[in-house]
């Protein structure tokens, strides 16, 4: 009899261990459950890094997996903020409306209530009614279900037809990259329904629990978020774990092939697409009622693009890499941008990290893709004494062939 | 023989306005209408000008004086004087003969000053003097004034005016005569003919007149009264709404209001009567039905207004007809201006449509610029450089900084060209030395890896030239447009893109068919291993193709610089487009760059044209298209074949 999942990887079980444990000892030094060492905003932080994680091991699972180097992974991220932001503002919204009308003479109507909370919602955008797009934003449930359905069906549509016409390699990650650029540009119009470049904020708010401070909400959104990592983490890990796993490394690592042993590959491409952006649109509405509030900015391409950065750093086709990537490079991030790293002082010039950070985060990218293309989870492998063969020898000339020249002689 | 008819002619020209100067005395008319002079009013004051500008030179002197506010009575005697600023005091003339007064004391003058009303009269009778006046600088003047405000008295004026020695000026004026004989003439057959005189000319001032003609009111009549001149019976619900219908009626007064569900809450909210409205316990009010019933009971009661019913909007929307009318009363007329402005749209549809080709040309041009170094790199290397859009950025900077040291706008130029293709080139060779030929088996990573890249150059921009956008400005002799007509124009900077880009397209061709260092990039793109064998060094080809593609980016940097702000995020406004144009051409093929360029080109204005307020929106369908596209023609328009195609 096969093994459990967890005995045959066990680190996944690390991984969930490291995570319960580093969520309780925040909880004990939060300042809603335990000693205040931990600021709230600080807190609210680590939450959102770990949805960011989250949407890190699901870009592992198309990346590193798949070889889909899919630059819009973050499209779908702010596309489930979108989505559960769309309930927040009308619930909340609804609640102050409902408030200030009921002390006319005349109780209002449902349509005037209706009425009123468009007109609090879409002035800014010189609007007073309900855009269609905004049809179930009064049902929680209907809102979840969009949270999972329209990224879903965003990745079907998109990956569907791009698989079919068998665009690959950098043709899809430019591709993809269009794609998120053609939908932030289309929300940044005032006309498309979602508030333009206003977005949708006021998001920390959760209608119904105004009683509950931020303080204990911040954490209770921290469990959510580790909760959230932990099972789409083992989820992903179990997707790339069997035969369905195995197939789909052999198409990354050599699609032709796969298709020719009777594969189609088409449909393990798009099932992995599919889930992914599924998952990465759950970790998206965690992650912006932590925010707070929510653009069209969020969705530009660079957004992705430091996803795959961060998945690059911390160890491609590993999903402990993933995450350790994402929290590693955007907790370093914002210490460093965040203006809490000394300034270094050189005497003629003094390096203040709050403009420097970028390049050093550029030229560290550069190096580890070089030098390190397995990223800092590399350094598991060397700790566990896994080191690929050392191969000697120039390569035999600029083909593309792959044996080196001892190689060749042996 | 002929000379004599001519000066007879002259002397006829000249004598009435000769004898009509000595017709009138200045004096005398300045003595007999004082009060009104000194007290003007609009309506009045205008035969009082006419009879001054009568008078001749010193009458218009006078005219000039009061229109420029420098008319005014000497305190000491009451005088009419002109009183010109000269120094700290004021020279004095007087006002009737024209006889210098020496100068005084700004205190000793009392200034008249006559209100716009009355000034405007004063400049429509000058007017009529200016245009033929001696001084064609003068004339111009008149005419642009007239043009600018013409009214129907300054048809007469200018009718009188008509000669004019200068064959420019004197079309000028004929033309202002049939616009202004379009709009003011009294005679209908008159108009007509003056506005088919235009046949389909397209010029602004011409549907300018013709659209106060054509202006309509919405109307609601029981009966049509006669004489109506009818654009357009509208019907309901097609043409015109149910709902703004019955709006027009209630807002002319012709029918009584419908109640709205704010009035209606106001009016219930009135009559609560211990807890109730007509009955209806308040707290069941959250109910339109329930505020119906509330409402008809207190209409029963008869303490409120009883408001219009379904059945009676029905009523009075069926008794009146909705129409729009023109308010020129002569259909003829309307008839032959709607005529004329149809025609008119016709040309001027095809002149905007041949405008949108040139936009969409020049914005072609910007992308092929911005794209021709990708195809370069990616299509013929097959490199991915997400770093291609900061070489560009790189070569803005450079013409900026050049400008620094270099003042002559032109010189500057010419220098800031081939030093920013030296500075990328130089950037170009040390990224594919260090970066990207480790990097050539994997595609993926060189994205990734140009990208880190990428931010830290930007970042790096930054930090040295901050976040504010530099200027970097084009000579002067690319500042304005080349003006076809009212509508079709175009900038002389775009003008010059486009050159550069055939340029380059020229110089990509002759380089990689006609050189020998094209030829060994060719046989290195197609057959690496094969190529070595020959004694080429794909190294070194690799590095000076790669070398070559950066240094045309910087170029076009310098360019899209001239009528782009320069931002360290210029480059990056770009790089998503150019892909767009090398991927959506065809990889490999500068035919197919150009191809592409020229579609995402004319697409985006195509479809900004549809929605000119939202060029985001084009942007969106544009890569909504794109996308799109690749589905059908996955190699692009002009697709590689044949054993290329593997590589």
């Amino acid at each position: 009899m096969r093994k459990p999942l967890v005995l045959r990887h066990p680190s996944i079980l690390v991984f969930l261990g490291v995570l319960a444990v580093f969520t309780v000892a925040v909880t004990v030094l939060s300042a809603g459950y335990g000693t205040g060492a931990i600021s709230t905003s600080m807190v609210k932080t680590l939450g959102k890094t770990l949805c960011l994680a989250l949407a890190a091991v699901a870009m592992d699972l198309v990346w590193g997996y798949a070889g889909i180097l899919s630059l819009g992974q973050m499209a779908f991220f702010a596309l489930g903020g979108y989505m559960i932001g769309m309930w927040l503002m009308v619930a909340r919204t609804e609640g102050i409306v409902a408030g200030s009308l009921a002390n006319l003479p005349i109780p209002p109507t449902d349509a005037e209530i209706s009425a009123a909370v468009a007109t609090q919602i879409f002035g800014v955008v010189g609007s007073d009614k309900f855009p269609m797009i905004w049809a179930f934003s009064g049902s929680l449930w209907g809102q979840l279900a969009l949270v999972v359905l329209v990224p879903g069906l965003l990745a079907l549509v998109f990956g569907w037809l791009a698989f079919r016409s068998r665009v690959n390699g950098v043709y899809l990650s430019i591709l993809t990259q269009a794609m998120t650029l053609a939908l932030a540009l289309y929300l940044f119009q005032n006309d498309s329904g979602l508030r333009g470049n206003n977005g949708l904020s006021g998001l920390q708010n959760i209608p119904g629990l105004d009683a509950v401070s931020q303080e204990k909400l911040s954490i209770w959104f921290l469990w959510a978020s580790a909760v959230t990592l932990g099972l789409g983490y083992l989820l992903i890990a179990w997707v790339a774990s069997g035969k369905f796993g195995s197939v789909t490394r052999a198409i990354r690592d050599d699609e032709a092939r796969v298709r020719f042993l009777g594969y189609s590959v088409e449909g393990y491409k798009l099932v992995v697409f599919v889930l992914a952006a599924v998952v990465t649109a759950i970790a998206g509405a965690l992650y912006y009622p932590q925010a707070g509030i929510i653009n069209p900015a969020e969705l530009a391409p660079i957004a992705s693009i430091y996803l795959a950065v961060w998945v690059a750093i911390g160890g491609r086709g590993r999903l402990y890499g993933a995450a350790i990537g994402a929290i590693f490079v955007s907790m370093l991030s914002s210490w460093f941008t965040g203006g809490r790293a000394p300034d270094v002082n050189l005497g003629f010039y003094t390096i203040k990290w709050v403009d420097w950070w970028q390049v050093l985060l550029g030229l560290s990218f550069v190096l580890v893709t070089l030098l390190a293309p397995k990223g800092i989870a590399g350094l598991v492998d060397l700790f566990e004494g896994l080191r690929p063969p050392k191969r000697q020898g120039q390569p035999m000339g600029p083909d593309m062939g792959s044996l080196r020249e001892k190689e060749a002689v042996e | 023989m002929r000379l004599f008819l001519l000066v007879l002619a002259f002397v006829a020209l000249v004598l009435p306005i000769h004898a009509r100067a000595q017709t009138a005395d200045l004096a005398a008319v300045v003595s007999q209408y004082r009060d009104q002079i000194e007290k003007p009013s609009r309506q009045s004051i205008g035969p009082v000008v006419d009879e001054i500008a009568a008078t001749g030179a010193q009458g218009a002197a006078l005219l000039q004086a009061w229109n420029e506010r420098l008319l005014g009575l000497r305190k000491s005697d009451g005088l009419l004087v002109i009183a010109a600023p000269e120094g700290d005091g004021l020279k004095l003339t007087d006002a009737a003969t024209g006889a210098d007064l020496g100068s005084a004391a700004e205190a000793d003058v009392t200034m008249l000053r006559p209100n716009s009303g009355v000034r405007g009269v004063i400049s429509a009778a000058m007017a009529g003097n200016a245009l033929s006046d001696p001084d064609p600088k003068r004339r111009i003047e008149a005419l642009d004034s007239m043009s600018r405000r013409a009214d129907a008295s300054q048809l007469a004026l200018l009718r009188e005016a008509m000669d004019d020695p200068d064959p420019a000026l004197a079309a000028r004026k004929q033309r202002l005569e049939r616009m202004l004989t379009i709009q003011y003439d009294s005679d209908p057959a008159a108009r007509i003919a003056a506005i088919e005189g235009f046949g389909g000319d397209s010029g602004l001032d011409f549907r300018a007149s013709l659209n106060p003609i054509l202006a309509m009111r919405r109307v609601a009549f029981e009966e049509i009264p006669s004489g109506t001149n009818i654009a357009k019976e509208l019907s309901l619900g097609g043409d015109l709404s149910r709902e703004d219908a019955y709006a027009m009626l209630v807002a002319e007064g012709l029918a009584p209001a419908r109640l709205t569900p704010q009035a209606m809450r106001a009016t219930l909210a009135q009559h609560i009567v211990q807890g109730s409205v007509g009955g209806v316990p308040l707290a069941q009010l959250a109910d339109q039905d329930a505020r119906d019933r509330a409402y008809t009971a207190l209409e029963a009661q008869g303490t409120v207004q009883p408001a219009a019913s379904d059945d009676e909007v029905e009523a009075a929307l069926a008794r009146y007809k909705f129409l729009d009318v023109y308010a020129e009363p002569n259909p003829d007329v309307t008839t032959a201006a709607r005529a004329a402005l149809r025609s008119t749209e016709t040309r001027i549809g095809l002149m905007q449509a041949a405008d949108l080709s040139l936009d969409a040309l020049s914005l072609a041009s910007i992308y092929f610029l911005a794209a021709i170094g990708l195809a370069v790199t990616f299509g013929v290397m097959g490199v991915i450089n997400m770093a291609h859009g900061e070489f560009i950025m790189m070569g803005a900077y450079t013409g900026y900084v050049v400008q620094q040291f270099i003042a002559d706008r032109t010189v500057s130029l010419i220098v800031a060209l081939p030093l920013a293709f030296v500075v990328t080139f130089a950037a170009g060779v040390a990224l594919e030395r260090l970066v990207i030929r480790h990097l050539y088996k994997r595609p993926l990573e060189t994205l990734l890896a140009t990208f880190g890249v990428s931010i830290a150059l930007q970042q790096l921009a930054k930090n040295i030239f901050g976040t504010q956008a530099r200027p970097l400005t084009s000579p002067a002799w690319l500042d304005g447009a080349l003006t076809f007509n009212d509508v079709v124009s175009i900038s002389y900077i775009r003008i010059a893109i486009f050159v550069l880009a055939l340029v380059f397209l020229g110089l990509y061709l002759f380089i990689m068919n006609r050189t020998r260092l094209g030829l060994e990039v060719r046989a290195v793109t197609q057959n690496p291993a094969m190529a070595a064998s020959m004694g080429i060094s794909p190294d070194r080809i690799n590095m000076l193709t790669f070398g070559l593609g950066s240094g045309i980016a910087g170029i076009a940097g310098v360019a899209i610089g001239l009528f782009a702000k320069v931002t360290s995020e210029l480059g990056s406004d770009y790089i998503v487009q150019s892909f767009m144009t090398v991927v959506v051409g065809g990889v490999g093929n500068i035919w197919g760059t150009l191809a592409g360029a020229a579609l995402i080109g004319f697409l985006q204005k195509g479809i900004e044209w549809f929605n000119p307020a939202n060029t985001l929106a084009a942007q969106t369908y544009m890569i909504l298209f794109i996308i799109i596209f690749i589905q059908f023609r996955p190699r692009g328009i002009i697709a590689a074949k044949g054993r290329a195609v593997g590589a």
